[in-house]
């Protein structure tokens, strides 16, 4: 069977490359969840866009599950072969195909990474503004089909509001635009593009994009501000998202993450048991510096002494130091963890905390809180050990009540990270039957055998041969 | 209440740290060129994990991909999680040589014999440093020079202590096994260097290579190799051991560090605020630092000093991409030389429209510099350029005398 498999991939892709052997599957088990493996049947990278058209045109023969990968730094389990089958890895569609900067749009295909985008467009003056942790590494490929976002989404808006057009490869290996460089619908009656932006894989295979883009804002102030307890933060975070300077970000980190921080060689001297917030402002230069004394203002009135502020390059880097290196050294205490996505209206903010922190002592797992304040969107990671039997377990029953308490308020699954396959069992506690069908039958417009990304999104949609 | 954050108290597992987050894919120069995972730090270290634990069984797939690691350790500064990828690796290298999983190219394994004997190593290239003296182009990788045949720098160190008895900072100097056999004009360079701005340079008997080269194979010796130095540079009373190659430097430091400060001799200078070199003011010279892996991210140096690049007198930027490999990667380029060519095409590819009359890639490490001078010679660049170590762009030459604006004792 893996030889006849394998024959058939080489055919499919005679200039790109087929890997099969157990050791060449062993690295595309896990995307950024690592303690999750599904091994592949085989990997495949196409060398172009038009080999990766080829490829799609012979997959649905194939007969197994198709999954589309691009740098695998996704924190749901999406570009991860669960029903096995054949990942198709982006790598070597990397061309940034054109800059247009009088129109303010750009090209691109689907395994171009942020950081490589974000270099390229610096010397002219603009910038693609979604910016997910993963930047360094992630692929717009990735970005599109999460609909990802990142620290200044608050006031920038997430990957769909940057998505000018989206090429995609259906099963068939029909090859269609949804939009173009100009926007809009472009050759279709309805927008479909909007079926593509988030759809983890589900619908096709995505080669190239169209993006929006901006011009460099010309002044940036970074603000950090530490408080002594949830209630202030909130009020603090409160008048930020109502305050006339409009931040571009609002980021928080709990006491907890301040422990981590400070007990770690990339310790800045945050006030134990303190709760930090971030906050950055940018635009044109005059309009900005005037607003920095109000944001200083506000940020003291809400209950803060500890109120650090900055336009220079290094010391703002400074003050993103905590922020940024939060993430991995989640890592130096724990390989394994779940981090939850949740999207929770902003005045839900102290008691869906609270409701972290009682769950997680309770079972005795830690949980340390880094995110996007602003947008309330919530990301709660929770350490475990996965070599520990039942430890696993208690982290999924926790992540299921707060998901509970999470809808109960009024909030969402997800804000950027994608459903995949981590949060598919909470599909049901957001969405009733009638919504679930109809979100089911999109999916199953564009391949009814569920042959893309089965078993992501919706827990039983399996690939059925 | 929470438990403490730290460490979980369960013996750790020797590759855990790992979150699979992938921040080492953007930074890898093997992930690059080919786009495969099992290509990436996070690949390879899926692949040992999983074969240690009995998952995987012994593939040659395992053994091509751990092969085709660089060793840059370009991923350890990238990893959020501070895995120590270099430290995992040379181990996992050295098994797969133990265990006949991979052989070295013979002409490394010869090597790796000769460099343990330096006087040996020394005569043996007596030729090679002649036909570098005498301008012969006899190999791609060999830059041209002018080393000395015979005399050592030892004794070179000893005659400018005694014509110029600096007062300032005493440094053991290590001299290395190839950098004296092969490029010892660059020694010599380094200790006027020193001695100009009052260093004390004393040069240990009985010091050798530094191991470097059997951490780049994973040939058996580089404990031997360590303990030797140990023994030379250990019971003195020095204020800094310096080395002017940033992969001899990293390894010694891994020997003597944390008892003794192994420093790079250019960050050592840095310090010192080294003399000024003066060049003529329409000097359209222009210098391109490229800086060696195993100073950024094996020692962890934020850059060569600005201090050091200005005090060269020459106008200088950074060359692109600098922080990434150029493909030398100790013994890369000979054991893989068809990735390494193509990891420099990208790296060199700016010096044929790069400004400047003449043009020099200056660099800290004996071996960059040869990967860096075989881009003429194999055809990458096409316009003319030198190489050089930084420490000779800041040269006095054999007539120099200790500014007597000195810090004296």
């Amino acid at each position: 069977m893996k030889s006849s498999l394998e024959h058939q991939l080489k055919a499919l892709l005679p200039r790109g490359r087929v890997l099969i052997s157990a050791a060449q599957l062993a690295g595309y088990g896990a995307d950024g969840l690592g303690y999750k493996n599904h091994l592949p049947d085989a990997v495949v990278i196409p060398a172009d866009a038009q080999e990766l058209a080829g490829f799609m045109k012979g997959a649905k023969a194939l007969e197994v599950p198709v999954v589309m990968r691009g740098a695998g730094t996704s924190l749901s389990g999406g570009p991860v072969a669960v029903q096995g089958g054949v990942i198709v890895h982006t790598s070597a569609l990397k061309k940034i195909r054109e800059i247009n900067t009088e129109g303010f749009w750009c090209e691109v295909e689907c395994g171009v990474t942020l950081n490589d985008l974000d270099a390229t467009l610096k010397p002219h003056g603009v910038f693609y503004p979604p910016d997910p942790s993963s930047g360094p590494v992630c692929t717009l490929g990735g970005n599109v089909a999460s609909n990802a976002g990142g620290a200044h989404c608050f006031r920038y808006g997430v990957t769909s509001n940057y998505v000018l057009g989206v090429e995609a490869v259906m099963l068939d290996g029909s090859v269609h635009c949804f939009g173009g460089p100009a926007g809009g619908r472009g050759p279709w009656r309805e927008d479909w593009k909007r079926f593509m932006i988030g759809s983890e894989g589900t619908l096709a295979a995505f080669t190239r994009f169209w993006l929006r883009l901006l011009p460099l804002p010309e002044k940036v102030w970074t603000f950090r501000a530490t408080y002594p307890d949830l209630k202030t933060t909130e009020a603090a975070i409160h008048a930020l998202v109502a305050h006339s300077s409009y931040p571009a970000a609002i980021e928080m980190l709990d006491p907890r993450g301040v422990a981590m921080v400070e007990s770690s060689q990339m310790a800045c001297g945050l006030p134990e048991g303190s709760f930090m917030l971030l906050v950055e402002i940018d635009g044109p230069e005059a309009l900005v510096n005037a607003r920095v004394p109000s944001v200083v203002e506000l940020l003291r009135r809400a209950g803060s002494n500890d109120v650090m502020f900055s336009d220079e390059e290094a010391l703002r880097q400074k003050l993103w130091k905590a922020r940024k290196a939060a993430g991995g050294l989640l890592g130096q205490l724990s390989p394994a963890y779940v981090v939850q996505d949740a999207v929770i209206p902003k005045r839900a903010l102290a008691e869906v905390l609270q409701l972290v922190y009682d769950e997680a002592d309770a079972a005795n797992i830690r949980a340390v809180n880094v995110f996007h304040a602003g947008d309330g969107n919530l990301h709660p990671n929770f350490l475990f050990d996965s070599r520990v039997p039942g430890e696993l377990e208690k982290v999924e029953l926790i992540s299921k009540r707060l998901m509970q308490r999470v809808i109960e308020v009024g909030g969402t699954l997800s804000g950027e990270h994608g459903i995949g396959d981590d949060k598919s069992a909470y599909m049901p506690l957001v969405f009733g039957p009638d919504s679930m069908r109809l979100q089911l039958s999109v999916p199953a417009a564009f391949n009814p055998a569920h042959q893309m990304n089965p078993l992501k999104v919706f827990e039983n949609r399996h690939f059925i041969t | 209440m929470a438990p403490p954050l730290q460490s979980s108290g369960s013996p750790p597992n020797y590759f855990s740290n790992c979150t699979h987050c992938g921040f080492c894919l953007a930074v890898c120069p093997t992930y690059k060129l080919t786009g495969d995972e099992n290509n990436s730090p996070r690949g390879r270290l899926r692949l040992w994990s999983e074969e240690a634990a009995g998952r995987l069984p012994q593939d040659e797939w395992t053994d091509f991909y751990t092969a085709e690691c660089v060793g840059c350790l370009a991923c350890e500064t990238a990893c959020p999680a501070t895995v120590p990828y270099g430290e995992i690796f040379e181990r996992i290298r050295h098994e797969h040589v133990a265990s006949h999983r991979f052989t070295p190219k013979l002409q490394l394994r010869l090597a790796a014999v000769a460099v343990a004997h330096p006087a040996l190593f020394n005569l043996a290239l007596l030729p090679a440093r002649l036909l570098r003296r005498v301008g012969l182009k006899v190999h791609r990788f060999l830059f041209p020079g002018s080393p000395p045949l015979l005399k050592s720098t030892a004794a070179y160190a000893d005659e400018l202590m005694l014509r110029h008895r600096p007062t300032g900072p005493r440094v053991a100097f290590l001299t290395g096994c190839l950098m004296e056999a092969m490029f010892r004009e660059i020694n010599f360079a380094t200790v006027r260097v020193l001695i100009e701005n009052n260093v004390q340079v004393i040069i240990p008997e009985g010091q050798g290579c530094c191991g470097a080269f059997q951490e780049h194979t994973g040939l058996d010796g580089v404990e031997t190799l360590r303990e030797r130095n140990r023994r030379a540079f250990g019971p003195l009373e020095v204020d800094a051991i310096v080395s002017n190659s940033s992969g001899c430097g990293y390894a010694l430091g891994k020997t003597l560090q944390p008892d003794k400060p192994v420093r790079d001799v250019l960050g050592f200078l840095g310090e010192l605020g080294p003399v000024r070199r003066q060049r003529a003011c329409d000097d359209g010279t222009r210098v391109y630092v490229d800086l060696p892996c195993h100073l950024v991210h094996g020692q962890k140096a934020a850059s060569i000093p600005a201090k050091v690049l200005d005090a060269t007198g020459y106008r200088w930027e950074l060359a692109p991409k600098a922080k990434d490999c150029c493909g030398s990667g100790g013994v890369y380029n000979i054991q893989k030389p068809e990735n390494a060519q193509q990891i420099l095409a990208e790296k060199s590819a700016f010096l044929n429209e790069a400004e400047g009359a003449p043009v020099i890639l200056g660099t800290s490490n004996h071996v960059c510099m040869m990967q860096w001078h075989s881009a003429g010679a194999t055809g990458l660049v096409t316009r003319p350029y030198e190489v050089s170590h930084i420490i000779q762009l800041l040269d006095p030459g054999e007539k120099f005398s200790i500014p007597s604006t000195s810090p004296q004792p």
